[in-house]
């Protein structure tokens, strides 16, 4: 009996001894860890990133490690952040990339920048970014050396949230979780927003059918001179300031529809590409 | 010249306590109570392009700059919907605030498309991290091409809390920037005025100051801002919330009663009405937090404001753990109370369950064996009436 609490107690220790070694400058040859490693919370993380904690925190922040690892005049800031769920961790990762640049195939996804290398895996955002202040250095190698190291180390999902494969891709600029008001809109808590180069796409998922249902009721409160329509369980079409053509339907538990298009019978056609790709 | 005289009666000792912080406002006419509620109490209501209920917009002098500035301004860092942004301008909110690193960037890029051809009509502020000239100027032009604009009205050195992390080249960039007319003010924004104020003040090196501010803050604070805004410095106030929705620091745990109650709109009124704030940049992600901050600038602070913060303050102070380090050993069990709290707080102030248990599991083992019901007389006492005993055994309930 001894013998087995030991093996699993060294079997624990040895995998929380991997989970945090997941910040190494020896990672890549030439590197020296530059100062000691850091570690923040949701308490202290604004020392460390100002005012931008607060984009951290409504992504489900719930802690950071870093270390600085330097070679020559260049520091590489390695930071990998905790943020307590995949699908978080995807949003934190949609949030600070560059829409315009592509996503690179790393985990749940990454983006490589002559500078910046972002990326997301399981509940994991990692940011390794060059901070010593250079401004046209190309650092994508040593970049993707140290993110080759670390995501391997890191456990998780290697997929986007589910959700995001139901957009339709033609057209497709971004595609993001926004953790609150979708739209601007309070009662649409959290969800799903894909921009085209016409409008935008956006998916609520609710608890259940009928709480999706009262939420129906509350934007149909909400828009004036709306039309009802027969798409999925239910739904409308709403030409509405700030948000032009409008189209949001219901299909069981979840809320979606298009936004920002010329006209709400726009709305309503793409709309219906939508529901179809909705299980 | 000082931009905000406060209206007779407001003035007040520094040297009062929080309570009496707040009771100030006691002093200044009731206006608006009656229909407070009922306004409260329609969240849901149609959404037109502009409220139908009138909006009066307050201006003030944001110091020595000249700017007018509406007293709402708008921080836009967790916005996530331009369309909030763009509401707020047309209805004539006129101050925008974002920095180079929110979002890597991109909130930059969001307020640029959200402002669109409405920029020339407002007043737009960003801020860069950047320690040396040569980073300054390089995020400058990255922020001016971001936010499709030519200039920026003010550019604040981004979160300075001494005067030892502002260097000469710093304030050297932010002169070459105004020379070459790509801003027009020079600012810095920091969590430590108290720290800076004198500094500041014998180096005359910014035209606005952005600060933490809110009803929770030591008097200290508002001695620093009065020191400041003597010289004609104007003040933006920031965090004025007191963890709001977002600013979910543990030191900070009014969030969820104060979104409940409404207690936010008095937390904005409440800076309003303190004297030497130019202007405030509430955080808004949606058009009922627009309209609600909105109404701040028409409702005056009233008695029922002050009833609802001082209540928060009152609610807060038995479950409110300041991290005075009092507590440090204090528990002859060995519990670390201060880490005990503040990891209940996750719980109980923002919901993150999960997380406060996890956090709690790390704590050595004693902290979920060692009940307080054994002891016979808790030998933490805290100074500020945390009910200690009470709330330790509520995490060991929650977590253990």
């Amino acid at each position: 009996m001894k013998l087995f609490c030991w093996l699993v107690a060294s079997l624990l220790l040895s995998i929380a001894a991997q989970a945090q070694n997941y910040l190494d400058c020896h990672f890549v040859p030439g590197w020296e860890q530059s100062g000691s490693k850091r570690q923040y919370t949701p308490d202290n993380l604004f020392d460390y990133r100002d005012g931008a904690a607060e984009g951290y925190l409504v992504f489900s922040f719930a802690r950071m490690q870093g270390i600085d690892c330097k070679s020559g005049a260049i520091t590489l800031s390695i930071d990998v952040s905790d943020m307590t769920d995949a699908d978080s961790a995807y949003g934190m990762f949609a949030a600070n990339r560059d829409p315009s640049q592509p996503i690179a195939k790393i985990g749940m996804g990454a983006q490589l920048l002559p500078q910046s290398l972002l990326f997301a895996k399981g509940k994991y955002f990692v940011e390794i970014v060059e901070t010593d202040g250079s401004t046209n250095s190309n650092q994508t190698a040593a970049l993707q050396a140290f993110a080759a190291k670390i995501e391997p180390l890191l456990e998780g999902r290697t997929t986007p949230p589910e959700e995001l494969s139901w957009f339709p891709t033609e057209n497709q600029v971004s595609a993001r979780l926004v953790p609150e008001s979708v739209l601007g809109l309070k009662i649409l808590k959290r969800g799903y927003v894909a921009k085209y180069t016409q409008g935008q796409a956006f998916i609520v998922v609710e608890q259940s059918s009928e709480s999706a249902a009262e939420v129906m009721n509350k934007l149909r409160a909400r828009f004036e001179g709306l039309t009802p329509l027969l798409l999925g369980d239910e739904a409308f079409q709403v030409k509405a300031p700030y948000l032009d053509g409008v189209c949001v339907f219901r299909k069981g538990k979840v809320i979606a529809g298009y936004t920002n298009l010329s006209d709400a019978a726009e709305a309503a056609a793409q709309a219906a590409k939508l529901l179809v790709r909705i299980p | 010249m000082i931009p905000f005289f406060p209206k007779e009666g407001c003035a007040m000792s520094f040297k009062t306590s929080r309570r009496e912080f707040l009771s100030a406002g006691i002093m200044l006419p009731v206006a608006g109570a009656a229909s407070k509620f009922d306004l409260l109490q329609s969240p849901d209501k149609p959404d037109p392009k502009l409220p139908k209920s009138p909006i009066k917009l307050e201006h003030r002098t944001l110091g020595n700059t000249g700017l007018k500035v509406t007293s709402v301004g708008f921080g836009c860092m967790i916005t996530s919907d331009p369309s909030v942004i763009e509401r707020a301008a047309d209805i004539g909110i006129n101050y925008f605030d974002t920095a180079r690193g929110y979002q890597h960037g991109n909130n930059e890029r969001m307020v640029g498309a959200a402002l669109g051809a409405k920029r020339k009509n407002v007043i737009l502020s960003t801020k860069s991290a950047a320690d040396n000239k040569a980073g300054l100027l390089q995020d400058l032009d990255t922020s001016l091409s971001e936010l499709k604009t030519d200039y920026v009205d003010i550019w604040y050195l981004h979160s300075k809390d001494t005067p030892a992390a502002i260097h000469d080249d710093m304030i050297e960039a932010q002169q070459i920037a105004r020379q070459q007319g790509k801003i027009r003010f020079a600012g810095m924004s920091t969590h430590a005025l108290p720290k800076l104020s004198p500094w500041t003040v014998d180096k005359k090196a910014f035209d606005v100051v952005l600060t933490i501010y809110n009803f929770t803050v030591d008097p200290k604070l508002e001695e620093a801002i009065a020191t400041v805004a003597k010289t004609g410095t104007g003040v933006v106030a920031m965090k004025i919330m007191a963890g709001g929705p977002h600013a979910r620091r543990p030191d900070q745990p009014l969030n969820p009663i104060m979104e409940r109650e409404g207690a936010m709109l008095s937390a904005l009124k409440w800076v309003l009405h303190r004297p030497n704030i130019s202007t405030t940049i509430p955080s808004m992600t949606d058009m009922d937090q627009l309209d609600e901050n909105l109404r701040a600038m028409s409702e005056k602070f009233s008695p029922i404001d002050d009833k609802i913060l001082a209540a928060h303050l009152d609610r807060i102070a038995p479950v409110y753990c300041r991290f005075c380090g009092e507590c440090d050993g204090a528990c002859k069990k060995g519990l670390q109370v201060a880490d005990t709290l503040r990891i209940l707080t996750y719980a109980d102030g923002y919901g993150q369950f999960a997380l406060a248990r996890e956090r709690f599991n790390e704590l050595p083992l004693r902290h979920a064996t060692s009940r307080c019901a054994a002891c016979t007389e808790c030998t933490v006492k805290c100074p500020h009436g945390v009910r200690v005993s009470e709330r330790i055994t509520r995490a060991q309930e929650l977590f253990a």
